[in-house]
């Protein structure tokens, strides 16, 4: 069996020295994988992602990654009115590997507008970013990921606020990204999304649990992470949904 | 020093605005609003020229020229496509390069650099009474006002729950500052002005985080600041305005080597 | 009306604003799609103290310009340390600092006093050689900084979170942003003078923005629109007998007025 995309162990850190905004991150993720990061606002989602990403200034404990992740935000994040395309940003994911004395491939170029096209927004290339829907951006978001060609990818509740189209053309490329052997850690709120994914983990400052989420996630489990009485609702687009299964 | 009528009116003056503009700074900091009083004092420059030029006490002048400026401040600032900040950088810029093109065109000018930094010892009498009315105006309706105001500077969270009311208090806030400038636009200048609402209250606030205090040691600092400015351009024959403001924006810098 | 720009000095102030539209076509984008515009006025208005004693330590301006903006960096950052959301009034404080320094300079050490309109407005005589040539350089540097940094500034202005993420460098790349813009500050003084050199790198930048739908015509449009109203306001600062900083104000105002309003239906 070939070494996870991503390892950590007993990952720690914060943002200042002395207080711990995450603490004993254990986890891996293989190849293939689509690994769901469940807790609260503030609970350390957030955090992990930075960690990953070598942005945390006070980290300590093993973290293994093979390759430099690609980060999907949340759109909210971006600015919507600035100038420029689908395509300019698609065509960010190439930056990194471009030397700043050369200009962008060609083959760069064709990778951007290739990346849209899967993501079904072909036709949406010349647009200006701010001026597509959520869903649209976040799909442009992810492309911009894509071209980046990373082996393990980062994403921030890409299916919050996202319409039902967009979210399930999203959801069809997870499956296509499992595929091609990449792992995809993916924050998110919904708890029933991540019951359809390999493995869940679930935090709250420190890691609650980790692995299966038929076995992870009881109710027990989900208390813990969220702290709180947990309450059925009828969406679940950015509530907590908790099924009770009445046996 | 204080045997000279020239000296003593404007220690007056500027006695009297210390009073107002102490504690209004302390509330322009507490509401984040610096940016907002500098932008206020800069963008009223073309009244202040045209008042000088027409003859008129520049108090006049001042206050409508804060019309003016408030207006175009509040207009870019309401759309969306740009940032606020840069709305109100676009139309300060543009009022204070009017200002200085009417002070600069004419045959007969006015004197800018008084327009600019303030004629504190040269202040007409129209113009020390008005400032002195305003800015007893502004300490009676800051204390009116004093408890709504801490309540909308200090609970932002609720503040946003209580929606219009703290809007209105802010611009209630924001009028008081335009009232302010105006009382000590003609003293101080369109660029000094500043000095005295933001630097003593910056250094007061350092100093103490209660409100009480806080309001009551901004006054003396600029009181202060106003006494030994003058004094300053007294014996060291220096311009007065510039003088006061140099003290003022010591007493925060210094606050801050001792802290 | 051509008659006006035979004039030697004329001649002069016609290549500063070429070249000082260059400088805002290249850098205004950026210091509007970064929020610089704040940081761009600072820097102006803090070489004033600097300005007043060039002259009479024979220094060269830009030179006392920027030790005074340098000065004006090393308070900022001492005086509004920690504090969260002191920032804007450290500033000011300082801005206003600067202001009665460079008036108390003027005022009583070199009894300067008509000077200081030359260096709060700026001149439209008074250019040098050696003013023309300093803006050339700072506009050829401002070109290539652009030409090998625009990716990492266009990444880190749109998405400052994932700009690091997708591996561009994003430390020393917004450093020589910030040294590009001081410098041509420092470069733009002579003509449009301390206070208002947002009036150039700005305003211009400010207007087309809410035309422009990528930044390459941002910048081109910036430019283009940089120098006419550049040169719009040397016929009227000329004809006016004014310093072309005021003209350039009103103008550019007037103009971003315009297409506010002309624009307004658009999203």
């Amino acid at each position: 069996m070939s070494a996870p995309l991503v390892r950590t162990e007993e990952l720690s850190g914060g943002y200042r020295p002395g207080t711990d905004a995450l603490t004993g991150v254990t986890f891996a993720a293989e190849a293939g994988e689509v690994v769901a990061i469940l807790g609260p606002n503030g609970g350390g989602k957030s955090t992990l992602f930075r960690a990953l990403l070598g942005e945390l200034p006070q980290r300590r404990g093993t973290v293994e990654l093979a390759g430099r992740p690609a980060y999907v935000p949340q759109t909210e994040r971006a600015r919507l009115d600035f100038p420029v395309s689908a395509l300019d940003v698609a065509l960010m994911g190439a930056y990194g590997r471009t030397p700043w004395y050369r200009r962008l491939a060609r083959a760069d170029r064709a990778a951007a507008r290739a990346a849209l096209a899967r993501v079904g927004l072909e036709a949406e290339a010349g647009e200006r970013f701010g001026a597509l829907s959520g869903g649209q951006r976040q799909r442009v978001l992810i492309a911009r990921a894509l071209v980046q060609d990373a082996p393990v990818l980062l994403l921030d509740e890409p299916l919050s606020g996202v319409d039902a189209p967009s979210a399930a053309r999203i959801e069809a490329l997870f499956e296509e990204l499992r595929g091609e052997g990449r792992a995809l850690l993916v924050a998110t709120h919904d708890v029933r999304q991540a019951r359809s994914w390999q493995r869940v983990l679930c935090l709250h400052g420190r890691q609650i649990a980790y692995g299966d989420p038929a076995a992870v996630l009881t109710p027990d489990v989900l208390q813990a992470t969220y702290g709180a009485e947990l309450v059925v609702l009828g969406d679940g687009s950015t509530a907590i949904a908790v099924e009770h299964h009445e046996h | 020093m204080l045997s000279d009528p020239i000296t003593r009116r404007a220690l007056f003056e500027v006695l009297i605005l210390a009073l107002a503009l102490g504690p209004l700074g302390v509330w322009v900091l507490l509401h984040r609003q610096a940016y907002a009083a500098e932008s206020m004092s800069h963008g009223l420059l073309p009244g202040l020229v045209l008042a000088a030029l027409a003859g008129v006490p520049l108090v006049l002048g001042a206050a409508g020229g804060a019309l003016l400026a408030a207006g175009a401040i509040a207009l870019a600032a309401r759309d969306e496509r740009i940032r606020a900040d840069l709305g109100v950088a676009v139309a300060v810029s543009a009022l204070f390069g009017l200002g200085a093109l009417l002070a600069l065109a004419p045959e007969a000018p006015p004197r800018l650099e008084e327009l600019l930094f303030g004629d504190l010892l040269g202040i007409s009498g129209a113009d020390l009474l008005a400032a002195a009315g305003l800015a007893l105006a502004v300490c009676a309706a800051l204390a009116a006002a004093h408890r709504p105001l801490a309540l909308t500077a200090f609970d932002r969270g609720a503040a946003h729950a209580l929606g219009a009311r703290a809007l209105h208090w802010e611009t209630v806030l924001l009028v008081l500052l335009g009232v302010g400038t105006v009382a000590a636009a003609p003293g101080l200048g369109s660029l000094l002005l500043v000095a005295l609402v933001i630097a003593p209250a910056a250094a007061a606030l350092r100093v103490t985080r209660r409100l009480a205090p806080a309001l009551a040691l901004a006054a003396a600092i600029a009181a202060g600041a106003g006494f030994g400015g003058l004094a300053l351009s007294y014996y060291a024959d220096l311009a007065a305005g510039a003088s006061v403001a140099m003290c003022a924006v010591a007493a925060p810098i210094l606050t801050r080597l001792a802290t | 009306m051509l008659d006006a720009f035979s004039a030697p000095y004329m001649q002069r102030a016609l290549v500063e604003i070429a070249l000082l539209a260059v400088l805002a076509g290249v850098l205004g984008a950026w210091i509007v799609l970064r929020r610089l515009a704040f940081f761009t006025h600072s820097v102006g208005t803090a070489t004033f103290p600097g300005l007043v004693v060039a002259g009479p330590w024979g220094i060269a301006p830009q030179l006392a310009a920027l030790i005074a903006a340098l000065g004006f960096a090393g308070a900022r950052e001492r005086l509004a340390r920690g504090r969260e959301g002191e920032e804007d009034a450290a500033t000011g404080i300082l801005l206003v600092g600067a202001l009665a320094l460079g008036a108390l300079l003027a005022s009583d050490v070199y009894r300067s006093g008509a000077g200081v309109d030359r260096l709060l407005f700026g001149t439209l005589i008074g250019l040098s050689g050696r003013d023309l040539a300093l803006t050339a350089l700072a506009a050829a540097l401002a070109l290539a900084a652009d030409a090998a940094l625009r990716r990492a500034w266009l990444a880190r202005a749109f998405d400052p979170d994932g700009a690091r993420a997708l591996g561009v460098a994003v430390a020393w790349p917004e450093r020589i942003l910030l040294a590009a813009v001081a410098g041509a500050v420092i470069v733009a003084l002579a003509a449009v003078g301390a206070l208002l050199v947002s009036v150039v790198l700005v305003v211009p930048a400010a207007t087309v923005r809410l035309l422009a739908r990528d930044v390459r015509t941002l910048q081109l449009g910036t430019g283009a629109l940089a120098a006419v109203e550049g040169v719009a306001a040397l016929w009227l600062a000329d004809g006016l007998n004014v310093s072309p900083g005021p003209a350039m104000a009103v103008l550019g105002g007037a103009v971003f007025a315009l297409v506010a309003l002309l624009t307004r239906g658009r999203s």
